[in-house]
This record gives C-alpha cells, structure tokens and sequence, in this order.
C-alpha cells in the first residue's frame, strides 16, 4: 500500500497575467487545492512553495510565507524550494517525504513562476557560470543533444517536429494550456529558427502559473474519498564528470530505474506519461530513458503515434511544456495535477481512458552536459 | 584579430584560458591535473573530485574535434555576434569534451566531426558594454 496520497489538486490556466502579482496566482492555486480536498487551513500541518526565477527578476524572496498566509495558513513549517525546473517537483518530493516519515498528516504544495516580464531573453544558468560567460544559453545545450541524436540516430527534423504537433494537438483538449491551436509540421519546421535545429514552435514558450498538490497519509486520505495513491518521488542530481555522452542524460536513465524499482512497476505498467518537453528532443530522449522504447529509437515512437492520445502510452496529454508554457516552479507540480486529473477520470476530451497508473518526469537546471535535477514521481489510482 | 590591441582586455573568465601576448606559445585553455588520480579537469577545481587531493594547473592540449554544435540566432546575450555557434569538443590528449565558444566567422564551415584548435579574441562584453576576450575553437583549415 502506497505511504502517502494526493487529495487535492488546483490550478490556474496558464498564460500572460501582466496584471498578476505571483503572490496572488499561488494562492489562488493553493485556494484550489484546499476546496477540491474539503480541507481547511488549520488543518494544514507543512507547505512547500517552489519557484525559480522570482529572485532574479523581482528581487523577491522567501515567498511561500506569503502566499500560505492569504490562504489562511501559518505558524507552520514553510520551506522555499528552489531547484530550476524542478523546483514544483523537487518540492512534491519533499512533501511526499515529510509524509511518509510521519512527521505530517497533510501537506501542501504550490509552484508559480512569472516569466513574462519584458526583455527576459533567453533564460541561462545564472551570470556567474563559466559556461553562460561562454554564450552557453539553457536551448543551446537541448539543441546540441538534437543534433548528436540525428547523427548517432538518424533522426529527423521532421521526427522533432512531431513532438511540437502531437503536444498541440494535445493542448487543444486542455482548457489550462496557453497555446490550443493546432500546428502542422511544416508550420513547425517553418518558424523561424531559434537554435539550430529548433524552430520556434519546437522551444517551450514562456508562462505565467500556478498549481498546487495536496499530499495526506493514506488513513487520513481514505476517510476523505476519492484519493489518488503516490507510489513512489523521486529525486536525483547529476554526474558532471567529462566525457558526457549528449545522446541521453545518464541521470534520466537512472532517476528511471529507482523510480521503477521502487514502485515495484515498469513501463509496460504505465497508462500515460507526462514529461519535460522543453525542447522537441528532450521529449523523445525521456521516452527512450523511461523504456517507453529502445534507445535511438524515440523519433520513431512519435513518428507512429504511440504517444498520442489513443496510441499504446499517451505522453504528455495535457499538452506538455510545449502547449502549457514553462513557468518553471509550477511546472512540476502541473504534471502532478494532470496525472492526478487523469487518474480521477476528470480529464474531458483527453481523458485517457482506464487511466490506473501515471508517470510525472520533470528535469531541470544544465551542468557539464548533465542535468542539475531529475524528478520521477508515479502515481495510481 | 590585432593582439596587441587585445592585449590589455581582460578575459570574460579568468583563469580558463592563456592570457596574450600569444608570440611565444599558441592560446590555450588551463585545465587541472590529479597526479595520483591521473584525472584532466577542465575548468581546474579546487580539489580532485575523486581523491581530494591537489589539483595542478595545467595547459590542455586545446585542439580536437567537434562533437556537437548549434548556433544561435536569436538576439545573443553578452554582445555575442548574431549569429554565434557554440560546441562540444573532445580535446586530443586528455580526452576531455568540454563546452565552449565557436568561431562566428566560421559559422557555415563548422561540423560534426571538423578539427578544431583554440584561438582568443575579443568577443562580446561582460553584460554592461566593457569589451571582453573570450576563447573559441576555429576550424584547423579555414576554408
């Protein structure tokens, strides 16, 4: 039997609030989350708020205190989590663990980011890192994967542009996505290029959002109802050794197999799959690190729509980072919220159906050519 | 590149790379050596990452190959040039691939595979307009 449960899920949609404060998005996703699990606030025991970037654009610090407070929370322990784009995740895996240690019955978690914000450029790994002195930009360490996997692979542009057109395809059915119109691959292949070999329409849009995840013992979480089981979070960081082979982070790989192992399932188990799809690549490495498929093979599983709604393992459903925008510390836990919306049978037109089990993988942060980061966490129902 | 003038622009990194004037001895990237280890690091850390112990500087032998590439075409930070190209190169002897700079004159000659060497020029600025010497490998024969 699974140690911890998700009983609340909340979530704002996903676009420009110009006119937003991050504060107020965040507690209106953890407004949500609280109203959809019938639990009120005294009865919040710890809270996790995850966010990225607020320091460096806005000088904003030490956030969550703010925002458990205007959802009426306080006295309790409150933790900043900051881990790039895992930091929504990361924080739902320390959640989970506070959890299953007994140390707290429930546990609230919240991810927000404002990245619209003029001139933001393009994003890096902080100013003081040799690399970024060296023109190193987030996308460029994704492109130069892209390009090794079509030599080593023989994978195509078209292949990547796939990617872009199933996740829109996708978001159009998620009423939370930023981007909902459909876009063909020669439309993909056709924006303007980015970093080569990405087009614009294969690179994660900037967002602003929030979500929220409420986390409970099983006991408790079976005299509420309707709770979905977390079977395993996990978290690794990365081996910054050189050589790096670019074909594959080794971290995936191996935030996989303890994931799997630790749940006790594989990937024939699972019904769907979201995923870190900044950049077209990084979708079909992650299938080819989660044994969705053999490695190389990752532009084909797309290529036959295996991973499309309706195909042998739907990934990324909701419309992925592609379709959603990337507002970095509520991503992580965006997954989450749609693994758990599946799996409570509440997804609508992309409902996949009989959904039982769900995987969320989120990666975040580069470094020497590994990531900073990778979370795992599956869930069931 | 004129290298008197470079001269006396300070590197966008210290310590990464040789320093002008360039008569003697070609541009070189400084790296780490564990003795007992027998481990190349490229940048040098303060201690080896497997025994702890003192790390050497030492210049790398800084030709090698390219493993993979990009360039750039959106509006590049630092006052790149647009477009500008960035790598992986495995370098000869310590066997190390490491990220760096690529010549942005020789965007269209360069390719998996293509030889490389290291060169040092002024490129960019430090993120508020002071000019900044930079490295980037450039393809061993210019086409």
């Amino acid at each position: 039997m699974a140690s911890v449960s998700v009983i609340g899920l909340g979530m704002i949609p996903f676009g420009k609030y110009p006119e937003r404060a991050l504060v107020d998005m965040a507690s209106e996703a953890a407004y949500l989350a609280l109203k959809d699990a019938g639990i009120k606030p005294a009865q919040v025991d710890i809270c996790f708020f995850a966010n990225a970037f607020a320091g460096r654009l806005f000088g904003d610090i030490t956030i969550g205190q703010n925002v458990f407070w205007e959802v009426g929370i306080n006295r309790v322990p409150v933790i900043n989590v900051e881990n790039a784009c895992t930091s929504g995740s990361t924080a739902f895996y320390l959640a989970f663990n506070s959890i299953a240690a007994g140390q707290a019955e429930i546990a609230l978690v919240v991810g927000a980011e404002k990245l619209y914000v003029p001139e933001l450029g393009l994003l890096d790994s902080g100013q003081t890192e040799w690399e970024t002195q060296l023109g190193q930009v987030v996308s460029t360490m994704f492109a130069m994967r892209a390009m090794r996997h079509m030599i080593e692979f023989n994978t195509t542009v078209e292949q990547l542009a796939q990617v872009a057109v199933k996740n829109r395809r996708h978001g159009q059915m998620n009423p939370y996505a930023q981007f909902r119109t459909p876009i063909t691959v020669e439309e993909v292949l056709a924006s303007p290029v980015i970093v080569e070999p990405f087009t614009r329409l294969q690179c994660c849009p900037n967002a602003d959002g929030a979500a929220a995840v409420l986390l409970c013992s099983p006991k408790l979480a079976k005299r509420l109802g309707r709770a979905v089981n977390v079977e395993t979070a996990i978290l690794c960081s990365g081996n910054y050794d050189s050589p790096q082979d670019l074909t594959c982070w080794e971290t995936d790989y191996r935030a996989a197999k303890l994931a799997y192992e630790r749940a006790g399932l594989g990937p024939e188990d699972l019904d769907l799959v979201e995923c870190h799809d900044a950049f077209t690549i990084a979708e079909i490495l992650h299938y080819e690190a989660l044994g969705l498929c053999p490695i190389g093979e990752g532009g084909k599983l797309v290529e036959e729509n295996e991973t499309s709604l309706g195909g042998r393992i739907p990934v990324n459903v909701s419309g992925g980072l592609l379709s959603r925008g990337h507002p970095l510390g509520a991503t992580g836990v965006a997954q989450v919220v749609e693994i758990g919306t599946q799996l409570r049978n509440e997804a609508g037109s992309r409902q996949v159906n009989g959904a039982k089990v769900g995987l969320a993988q989120c990666m975040g942060g580069d470094k020497a050519a590994d990531t900073k980061s990778c979370t795992m966490i599956i869930l069931s129902i | 590149m004129d290298l008197e003038k470079i001269a006396d622009i300070p590197p966008a990194v210290p310590g990464i790379f040789t320093l002008p004037p360039y008569d003697k001895t070609p541009p070189a990237l400084l790296g780490g050596f564990c003795q007992i280890c027998n481990k190349y690091y490229f940048p040098k850390p303060r201690y080896c990452r497997v025994c702890l112990g003192k790390v050497d500087e030492t210049v790398l032998n800084s030709e090698g190959t390219v493993y993979s590439y990009t360039v750039i075409r959106k509006k590049p930070p630092l006052g790149l040039p647009a477009p500008y190209s960035v790598g992986y190169i495995d370098l000869s002897e310590s066997g190390l691939r490491i990220f760096c700079l690529l010549d942005p004159m020789a965007v269209n000659q360069i390719q998996v595979g293509t030889a490389v060497r290291l060169a040092v020029g002024l490129l960019g600025h430090d993120g508020h307009g002071a000019p900044r010497l930079r490295p980037y490998f450039t393809p061993v024969k210019l086409g």
